[in-house]
């Protein structure tokens, strides 16, 4: 059997501790939990991450550049705006189809339990990889003329917001359809509220 | 290109389509007299001069640094004889040629007075064009709008000392022109901190996300060599205005051009991406210190 | 027989044509050759960038330029309905360095310009003073900078008062400065103190003095200046500071005036194009500049000096002499009376909401400077500037005189050459 190697056990520690902190909660979900979870002693846990603070702070920058790694590679297409965001949509509807627990945690963990993420985590900080892609796409978009200028955060809120929304929506098993059937509707509509008038 | 110390270096100043701003720019020169004494003034349009503007506009006479100042304008004459002719004429027979301010190392302000013709000596804003290409290795930029009188006296005290001076692609002086405006600025720990001043008239807050400051992206040494030996403009809460650079004036010069509110030109060789992240964690942290007035400081937390 | 002289070391260039009958000057064409189009430059330009171009018009007086910006995107936001109120910091720290700028324009003129053109006439032997002028000059430059950030080309006014907030740091600097420009002007220029000066009551109390300005005032008299170069004796300041009245002077007689009355007309010079225009009041041709404004002052050696001389050549170069002391004194006052705990700047609505015309004027160095403006949601759409050398040294018809061309009627050349350079020619204001 091939020895594990020590990125790969964190990596583990991570999908696991996402997927209980999601399930069960933050405050439930204890330490023992996630050690059991992931087959290691509490002792060695604690190699991997210092504090349960610590851990909850790493996984929302773990899941950042997660994000801003996709966006990224979606921002360097020669595609045009456009087409950006239907991409963006579908990479973000992907997520929560197939790691559900990363988006739960951020719209369950993240958002609702600010005090946690009080120091350290102040701002946007954490989620910066993430917000400073979404800024390279919102300015690409004005530089060619195929996006309206105007306030960033008016133009955030609005993109962010929405597929949050829908995303929630889904995990409450409201949304009658699969995620991937509003894809192009959300990406439309999107488009329509962002482009040059 | 090494000349005999001991002969006083002869200067004639000419002028093209100008404001004289560099003129008097000059004249605040510390130690003129000092100065002016190690050369001799064949021309100069306010200063004591051993030739008149006759005999300069006659093309009859020898000089070792030929300054121009202004937009060079190829329909204009002076003293009814076209500058062109006059140019070529220094241009081939003088050692090393000066263009003294924007208007002659670009085109400048008044570049705009007839664009399709007028430009600066060797640069047509950034495109290397211009009446005198032919002798590009003899000439020296010291863009500015209006040049620092030290830019100057640097330049000329190099050459009669025989030394060589480094230029950049845009021909200027690289010791005067390798810092930015912002090296120095006063409001540096604002722009670190990425506090934004919310109005002019105030000593705190950094210019650059609102009111338009260029220095970042600008080369000149206003911050280091200060203006006339005691501030700048960023230090008075004037934005800078880039006249150093060949787009110099650009337009809407009080405000920051920005798209969804991320400045579109971000400071020289810093990516973007760079850029946004640190000014957006700076932006992040509320320093009590940085957000009050500085009279306000107080010695015990 | 029309000769051409072309005149050499003033701001810019100028050519005057000279109508010589029997050696004496019958009439003289002036042109300003070059031109530089700020006023289409302007055109569809933000309005606050105006600021920054404006200045640019002149090198040794593009603080003026600035200041008559910034009067006049004032008015047009008072006229859109927004009136700004500037505190009186920023009004007296505004026409400090206005003043300063003219003080280092007037160190230059004695010093570059006419002292060594009187040296040259009376072929004396004198030791050259060029450089004290550019020295006082740069002085009075440092005084400007400490406020403004630089001198030359500024932006440091901007509507709703300036961009700087300075420190008593700063104005006790300025303050040494103006000391130091003082003692430099009694010392070395009038070789008596300025209060005394000031108190001069004739041009008698010269004689105990051995000064450039006494040497001045003296190869004056021994050229016989004083008896030439007479031009309307009537005069025009309309730049409201505190050191200025506006109003329109008969030769002593003081009258109201209303700026509206400003107006230009194209110059006449037939041997060759001039780009400048010539500006009037009321269709009447107005001498403006240092010696205007002294006229409507109560200064005892000034009307004793146009008692005896009228506007000759002398009266024009002492006046500016006199009214360097004069600024210096008053720049002393006004930095007195800074108060650095009022506002320097108060918020106004952003000039895109600005919709109206607008006037600004100034004294600048030589005369009254006009800037008027349109503007169209904060775009301007017409933008106009009247320098004063257009009051002084326009080119006109025998029979409509200028006031530089009829102060060189009926004088040699070589002394009518003097005369012109006594109004302290800009050709690069007046070719804007």
């Amino acid at each position: 059997m091939a020895r594990i190697t020590k990125e790969e056990r964190k990596t583990n520690i991570i999908s696991a501790a996402l997927k209980l902190f999601s399930e069960k909660g933050f405050y439930i979900t204890t330490i023992p939990d996630i050690a059991a979870k992931v087959g290691m002693s509490v002792g060695n846990f604690y190699n991997y991450f210092t504090s349960k603070d610590i851990l909850a702070k790493e996984l929302v920058m773990y899941i950042s550049e997660y994000l801003g790694k996709n966006i990224r590679e979606i921002n360097d297409k020669e595609i045009s705006t456009e087409e950006k965001i239907y991409e963006i949509v579908s990479m973000y509807f992907n997520m929560a189809n197939e790691r559900p627990e990363m988006i739960e945690y951020f719209l369950r963990v993240y958002l609702s339990n600010r005090e946690v993420f009080g120091d350290g985590c102040e701002g946007m900080i954490c989620v910066s990889p993430f917000v400073t892609e979404m800024m390279m796409f919102f300015n690409d978009g004005v530089e060619c003329n195929e996006l309206h200028d105007q306030d960033f955060f008016s133009a955030f809120g609005l993109f962010m917001g929405y597929l949050g929304g829908m995303v929630f929506l889904f995990g409450e098993k409201i949304l009658p359809e699969p995620l991937e059937w509003y894809k192009k509707s959300i990406s439309q509509n999107i488009f329509n509220a962002l482009k040059t008038r | 290109m090494h000349l005999k110390q001991d002969k006083k270096l002869s200067i004639i100043w000419f002028q093209g389509l100008t404001c004289n701003g560099n003129t008097h720019s000059f004249l605040n020169l510390e130690n003129l007299e000092e100065f002016l004494s190690r050369f001799e003034i064949l021309y100069h349009p306010s200063l004591p001069s051993t030739k008149d503007f006759l005999a300069v506009s006659k093309c009859i006479l020898e000089c070792d640094i030929f300054i121009f100042e202004g937009t060079y304008d190829p329909l204009m004459k002076r003293n009814d004889i076209n500058i062109s002719k006059i140019l070529k004429y220094y241009a081939e027979t003088s050692k090393y040629i000066i263009a003294v301010g924007s208007c002659a190392s670009f085109g400048g302000v008044f570049k705009a007075s007839a664009p399709e013709r007028n430009s600066g000596l060797i640069f047509n804003e950034n495109e290397k064009e211009g009446p005198l290409l032919k002798q590009s290795e003899k000439l020296i930029n010291i863009s500015g709008c209006p040049i620092h009188p030290e830019w100057l006296a640097y330049t000329l005290r190099m050459i009669a000392k025989g030394k060589e001076i480094e230029i950049d692609d845009l021909h200027r002086p690289i010791e005067l022109y390798s810092n930015l405006a912002h090296h120095g600025c006063t409001r540096n720990e604002y722009f670190e901190w990425k506090v934004d001043t919310n109005n002019f008239g105030q000593k705190e807050g950094c210019l650059y996300y609102k009111q338009g400051c260029r220095a970042p992206m600008t080369h000149a040494s206003c911050n280091k060599i200060l203006w006339n030996e005691v501030s700048s403009k960023t230090r008075v809460g004037t934005p800078c205005f880039g006249c150093t650079e060949p787009d110099f004036p650009r337009q809407k010069l009080f405000s920051t051009k920005t798209n969804m509110s991320i400045p579109e030109d971000v400071p020289i060789g810093v990516p973007k991406r760079s850029y946004l992240t640190m000014a957006g964690i700076a932006k992040t942290f509320h320093i009590k210190r940085l957000e009050g007035k500085l009279i306000d400081y107080k010695t015990i937390d | 027989m029309i000769t051409k002289q072309l005149i050499d070391q003033i701001e810019g260039e100028a050519s005057i044509f000279f109508d010589i009958k029997d050696d004496i000057v019958d009439f003289a064409t002036i042109s300003f050759p070059h031109f530089r189009g700020i006023e289409s430059i302007l055109e569809n330009k933000n309005a606050l960038d105006a600021l920054v171009i404006t200045p640019r018009v002149c090198g040794i007086c593009g603080h003026a330029h600035l200041m008559a910006t910034v009067r006049a995107l004032e008015d047009a936001y008072k006229n859109a309905g927004y009136q700004i109120e500037l505190s009186e910091k920023v009004k007296k720290i505004r026409e400090f360095t206005l003043i300063m700028e003219i003080i280092q324009n007037h160190f230059k003129w004695i010093y570059l310009t006419i002292l060594p053109e009187i040296t040259k006439l009376t072929k004396a032997k004198r030791e050259q003073t060029s450089l004290k002028g550019a020295y006082a000059a740069s002085i009075a430059s440092k005084a400007i900078a400490v406020f403004a950030g630089q001198w030359p080309h500024s932006s440091y006014m901007i509507p709703g008062g300036i961009t700087a907030d300075p420190t008593n740091i700063d104005v006790l600097k300025i303050e040494s400065y103006v000391d130091e420009l003082i003692a430099f002007f009694e010392k070395e220029s009038i070789g008596i103190s300025l209060d005394k000066f000031l108190s001069f009551e004739s041009c008698k109390d010269f004689n105990n003095l051995d000064s450039d300005v006494s040497y001045l005032e003296s190869s004056l008299v021994d050229l016989n200046m004083n008896e030439k170069g007479f031009s309307y004796d009537r005069f025009l300041i309309v730049g409201k500071h505190e050191f200025t009245k506006p109003s329109k002077l008969k030769q002593t007689r003081p009258f109201g005036i209303d700026s509206k009355y400003i107006n230009t007309i194209d110059s006449y010079s037939p041997s060759q194009t001039s780009y400048a225009k010539n500006a009037q009041y009321k269709n009447e041709f107005y001498e403006t500049g240092p010696f205007a404004r002294l006229m409507a002052t109560n200064l005892p050696i000034v009307k004793n000096m146009h008692r005896r001389y009228k506007d000759s050549a002398y009266s024009r170069v002492m006046a500016r002499v006199f009214e360097l002391a004069l600024l210096l004194k008053h720049s002393k006052t006004l930095l007195n009376d800074i108060d650095i705990s009022q506002s320097s700047y108060s918020a106004c609505v952003d000039i895109s909401k600005i919709t109206a015309s607008g006037v600004g004027i100034v004294e600048a160095p030589r005369g009254p400077l006009v800037h008027r403006l349109n503007i169209q949601n904060g775009i301007i759409q017409y933008y106009k500037i009247i320098t004063p050398t257009q009051f002084n040294i326009g080119s006109s018809t025998k029979s409509n005189l200028t006031p530089a061309q009829k102060s060189m009627i009926g004088c040699s050349k070589k002394d009518a050459l003097f005369i012109f350079r006594t109004f302290d020619v800009c050709s690069v204001c007046t070719t804007h």
